[in-house]
């Protein structure tokens, strides 16, 4: 079917590729391009004035720009690591509770945990926004039954920023919980049986059989969890508004705001520039970390 | 499963079963409590809203703050264009995914490895890399302010496309040729016997797209800004933000939440089957 299918090939790709292309490759080799011009998002491409790297020592620099960007990044760095170190191992330990058939109820589980992610993350932080409530809010109140006194959560610039995770966390973990059960189902129950009968603990078990086998599972989870992560934005936009003193100012919210609302498109273009270089260069930092860990 | 037949004694395996129970009980009460209370609270007059020890359960429920929500927002308009926005551009991700998915699994050309490289690169390319650019290119082609702003750069997606092409190249090729030496078209191939033996791929595709673009919220928020005509409910939502304080609109936000929370969450129920599938395939396979 080599050549005589060349044609309708084209035919099949055009569409997808053309709105991929125009979209989001298009726009992505032009934020690039604008991360080196001093340009107002309010006016036309044509009206660019090439800057060099003049953006990119602005938003390092010491003014409240570089300030507010180093911010943003910090932030960012602390929410997309607390999600993945939260997620990760609250994935496998609810992907045991429902893959295990010594107590039924696992697909009941399942359901429950993953009807999280359906919900709109502005609900999400409606909800949440409430339930963080200092007086009146249900985990205060309960917080008091336990004689545990009440908490700032949202309030505070030291528990704001780990309270959006939290959220965050209640959310996706059902997403992953279904991944850790792909990959718990990829190990043959085999090596259970053998690991059994050579007297291994069931802890041993899970130490030797169950996490290395699940390691390539887990490195997709790891993934998808910061790039996840550092889209972060609803409860930020709708709750805090990257406060208190810019303790949740997170770098999906500043760009928005720098690139769009302040319409300083050069400058919010060469943000979204290191947080793409930042993402790249993490991911290949797992890979490589997995790949040595692999080869050993 | 086997690794839990382990040595333990009977005692231990009844310990053994009362942890792991209690563990379940405790994550499903978790997990479910937020969304339980969104309902709950919705169904309290404002005076219960504001009791203090909480009233958990609302004695006498009413729907006075549904009432109350229509009043704030323009329900039925939001949630109309959110079904417009969501059924649109997953009508336009199915057809997409579709015939790119098909190409890739089932034609041999060049630049193909090229060309599927690039397109799930952008799969792992957060939405705001692009934002500044794309909310230019959309006023530039005039369609600032509208739903059509909303839906032309959603209707292909590389996530579509990869599962299509996982699925599509399990169809046997035989099916294939022996429809071509009949005559039949790539397209009429294409609909009328590959979607057929993938429909529960092209469901769970439907589905995932429909509850992602019912509940995204950044770009609809960038493109669509002051025109309150087109807003999906969950921008319109965003308005309740000024009834946030206090306890007493508890009650008001809630209803709005629900409101928008029931669509996906009743898609989700009924269809589950096929999210969790195509969840597991995407990785296993991946």
């Amino acid at each position: 079917m080599t050549s005589s299918y060349r044609a309708s090939a084209g035919i099949m790709l055009a569409p997808a590729v053309t709105l991929i292309g125009v979209f989001v490759v298009i726009p992505m080799l032009l934020t690039v391009w604008l991360s080196f011009q001093d340009w107002s998002t309010q006016t036309p491409f044509s009206s660019v004035r090439f800057i060099g790297i003049d953006n990119f020592r602005e938003i390092f620099g010491p003014t409240s720009i570089g300030r507010d960007f180093k911010g943003a990044l910090v932030n960012t760095a602390i929410y997309t690591g607390l999600s993945v170190v939260l997620i990760l191992p609250l994935s496998v330990l609810f992907g045991l509770l429902v893959y295990q058939r010594d107590v039924g109820g696992g697909t009941a589980l399942r359901t429950v945990l993953f009807s999280t992610y359906m919900v709109p993350m502005i609900a999400v932080a409606l909800v949440w926004s409430k339930l963080y409530a200092p007086t009146e809010g249900p985990i205060n109140q309960m917080f008091s039954l336990a004689g545990v006194g009440p908490q700032p959560w949202l309030s505070s610039p030291r528990s704001a920023l780990i309270s959006i995770v939290f959220l965050n966390v209640w959310q996706q973990v059902g997403y992953f919980t279904v991944l850790a059960i792909a990959g718990l189902t990829q190990i043959p129950g085999s090596l259970y049986e053998a690991a059994t009968l050579d007297g291994a603990s069931r802890t041993e078990q899970f130490r030797f059989i169950t996490l290395p086998l699940l390691r390539r599972t887990l490195l997709f989870s790891a993934v998808i969890a910061i790039i996840n992560a550092v889209q972060v934005f609803e409860p930020v936009a709708l709750i805090t508004q990257g406060g208190p003193v810019g303790s949740t100012n997170v770098l999906t919210f500043h760009i928005r705001r720098v690139g769009i609302e302040r319409a300083q498109g050069g400058l919010g273009s060469a943000m979204a520039v290191m947080l793409m270089l930042a993402l790249i260069m993490v991911v290949c930092a797992l890979f490589a970390f997995m790949n040595r860990r692999d080869s050993e | 499963m086997s690794n839990l037949g382990g040595r333990l004694s009977r005692r231990g395996l009844m310990g053994h079963k009362a942890l792991v129970g209690t563990l379940m009980l405790l994550v499903a009460v978790a997990s479910a409590f937020p969304l339980i209370w969104m309902v709950l609270s919705s169904l309290k007059t404002p005076a219960e809203s504001m009791q203090i020890p909480p009233v958990w359960i609302p004695r006498t429920p009413s729907l006075e703050a549904y009432e109350k929500v229509s009043g704030v927002i323009n329900v039925s308009r939001s949630m109309w264009n959110s079904l417009l926005i969501a059924s649109i551009t997953t009508a336009g991700i199915l057809v997409t995914s579709m015939m790119a998915g098909y190409a890739f699994a089932k034609y041999r050309f060049r630049g193909r490895t090229l060309v599927f490289s690039v397109l799930i690169g952008t799969m792992f390319l957060p939405p705001i890399v692009t934002l500044i650019p794309l909310y230019r290119v959309i006023g530039s082609i005039g369609l600032n302010a509208s739903l059509a702003g909303v839906i032309l750069p959603n209707l292909a997606n590389a996530f579509g496309i990869f599962l299509m092409r996982q699925f599509i190249s399990g169809v046997p090729d035989d099916l294939i040729d022996a429809a071509r030496v009949d005559g039949a078209s790539e397209l009429l191939i294409l609909f009328k016997i590959v979607a057929p033996s993938v429909a529960p791929a092209i469901a769970a595709l439907a589905l995932f797209a429909f509850v992602y673009h019912w509940n995204s919220y950044l770009w609809p928020l960038t493109v669509l800004q002051g025109n309150a005509n087109a807003y999906p409910i969950v921008i319109s939502l965003s308005r309740l933000l000024s009834y946030n304080r206090g306890a007493i609109n508890t009650g008001l936000v809630m209803a709005g939440a629900t409101l928008a929370v029931l669509p996906p969450l009743v898609l989700f129920v009924f269809l589950q089957r096929f999210f969790v599938d195509s969840i597991v395939s995407s990785a296993v396979k991946g």
